[in-house]
């Protein structure tokens, strides 16, 4: 998924509007569950997606109190459910342009 | 106000201990929990299965739900207790669980969803917004400018959260894919004190169109041609997005086949995407004496086995 490119936030913004503690995104870049562009959290840029993405990840762990690591998997999975479902509902529309379902 | 059976909302025996609740609990908020399941009613079931873990985690709590729990039992409808912390007032929604528990155990519920990092000295920064845009594929060609509504929680005199529609006039540009955020900066609910506004965050949903699929920023479109016409090649009109066009089709052409008319995809940074016209071999409905039999001298004159390749397999 693309994102618009002048809508990129600071590490600072991020923090403001996930409303958690520097550390707490630090621990979900270090996981990877993010990459933010840039190589010092100074310089670092986040994409709305990262900034979807950081709020997701702060609701599993404060709801479902799964740490960091765990997190990192949820959302790989999930992501991948997604996007299976997403090839899933594809698929099934190219079918039925071929046979009758 | 209906009564809630948090027992049973959280499946366990009424006698179940603190391990049985928890363990029901922890199944249940992964299974309902909104960012994990895609069932439409994620969010409610939650809130319920947290909300009946709140009270049953905590031994005063549940003492004082199991008395209620047992007049509950023998009266209709529930009434709640006198001396509760209410704190609501007079409260019109009918069965609603968040009521439900207020009258029970008062407002002191609502700091369960705050954020953990507290309240900024300055203020509070107000709500980000997140709203869905439908867009149809012409719209994708070049930028346009859409207008959306959308809901901002806003509190009113009384202190209500009242919702207040907004309106903008918002420029799409070419070339987005379905899911893709735009962010409009300061659009969102309004902050609290000195806080800033929150942001908008428009949602790209592409809506399925009737002849096109959408592969990347490539389009796909189903071209059913005769049997005739893929045996000896035609000239057939093609709609693209941008107007129809004339496409060859090759002499002795498959079923599935897909031919490639460049350039008449979706745009996108890198590059314009490509149109692929699929092949659809299709039969006439019925036919008369006279082309069956020319059908018939077509069957003894091609020496054509379809089944080719089940021969080696039996």
């Amino acid at each position: 998924m693309n994102d618009t490119e002048l809508n990129y936030l600071s590490f600072s913004e991020v923090c403001l509007q996930t409303d958690v503690a520097e550390e707490t995104v630090f621990k979900i870049v270090e996981q990877g569950i993010i990459e933010p562009i840039g190589a010092t959290p100074d310089e670092w840029l986040f994409s709305p997606m990262m900034l979807v993405v950081t709020k997701k990840a702060v609701r599993l762990h404060r709801d479902l109190k799964v740490d960091w690591a765990g997190i990192a998997l949820a959302i790989e999975l999930l992501d991948e459910v997604e996007q299976l479902r997403e090839k899933n509902r594809y698929l099934q529309r190219r079918l039925s342009r071929f046979v009758d379902m | 106000m209906e009564f809630k059976d948090y027992y049973k909302i959280l499946g366990v025996d009424p006698d179940a201990d603190n391990k049985a609740i928890k363990v029901a609990y922890r199944k249940l908020a992964r299974k309902y929990h909104p960012d994990v399941s895609d069932h439409h009613d994620a969010e409610a079931q939650f809130k319920e299965v947290v909300e009946a873990y709140e009270v049953l985690k905590d031994s005063a709590k549940r003492t004082e739900y199991d008395e209620i729990r047992q007049c509950a039992g023998q009266q209709q409808g529930f009434r709640p207790p006198f001396g509760s912390a209410g704190g609501h007032g007079e409260n019109q929604y009918q069965g609603d669980f968040a009521d439900f528990f207020s009258s029970i155990f008062g407002d002191e519920g609502g700091s369960r969803s705050s954020g953990s990092a507290g309240r900024r000295p300055f203020g509070q920064r107000g709500q980000d917004i997140e709203t869905e845009l439908p867009i149809f594929l012409e719209d994708t060609l070049s930028d346009e400018s859409k207008e959306i509504s959308y809901h901002l929680p806003r509190i009113d005199s009384g202190g209500r959260v009242t919702k207040v529609k907004k309106t903008l006039k918002v420029k799409i540009p070419a070339g987005v894919a379905d899911g893709e955020r735009i962010r409009l900066k300061g659009q969102g609910g309004l902050g609290v004190g000195e806080g800033a506004s929150g942001d908008l965050y428009i949602r790209i949903r592409l809506v399925p169109h009737p002849l096109f699929d959408v592969e990347g920023h490539n389009l796909i479109i189903t071209l059913p041609i005769a049997p005739w016409e893929a045996a000896l090649g035609a000239k057939v009109t093609l709609p693209t997005l941008s107007g129809k066009i004339q496409l060859t089709i090759p002499a002795n052409s498959q079923s599935g086949q897909r031919l490639r008319v460049k350039g008449k995809g979706l745009p996108s940074k890198q590059r314009q995407g490509d149109l692929y016209a699929v092949l659809k071999v299709v039969m006439p409905p019925s036919s008369n004496e006279a082309i069956k039999d020319q059908w018939q001298k077509l069957a003894e004159l091609a020496p054509f086995e379809p089944r080719a390749e089940w021969s080696e397999a039996s």
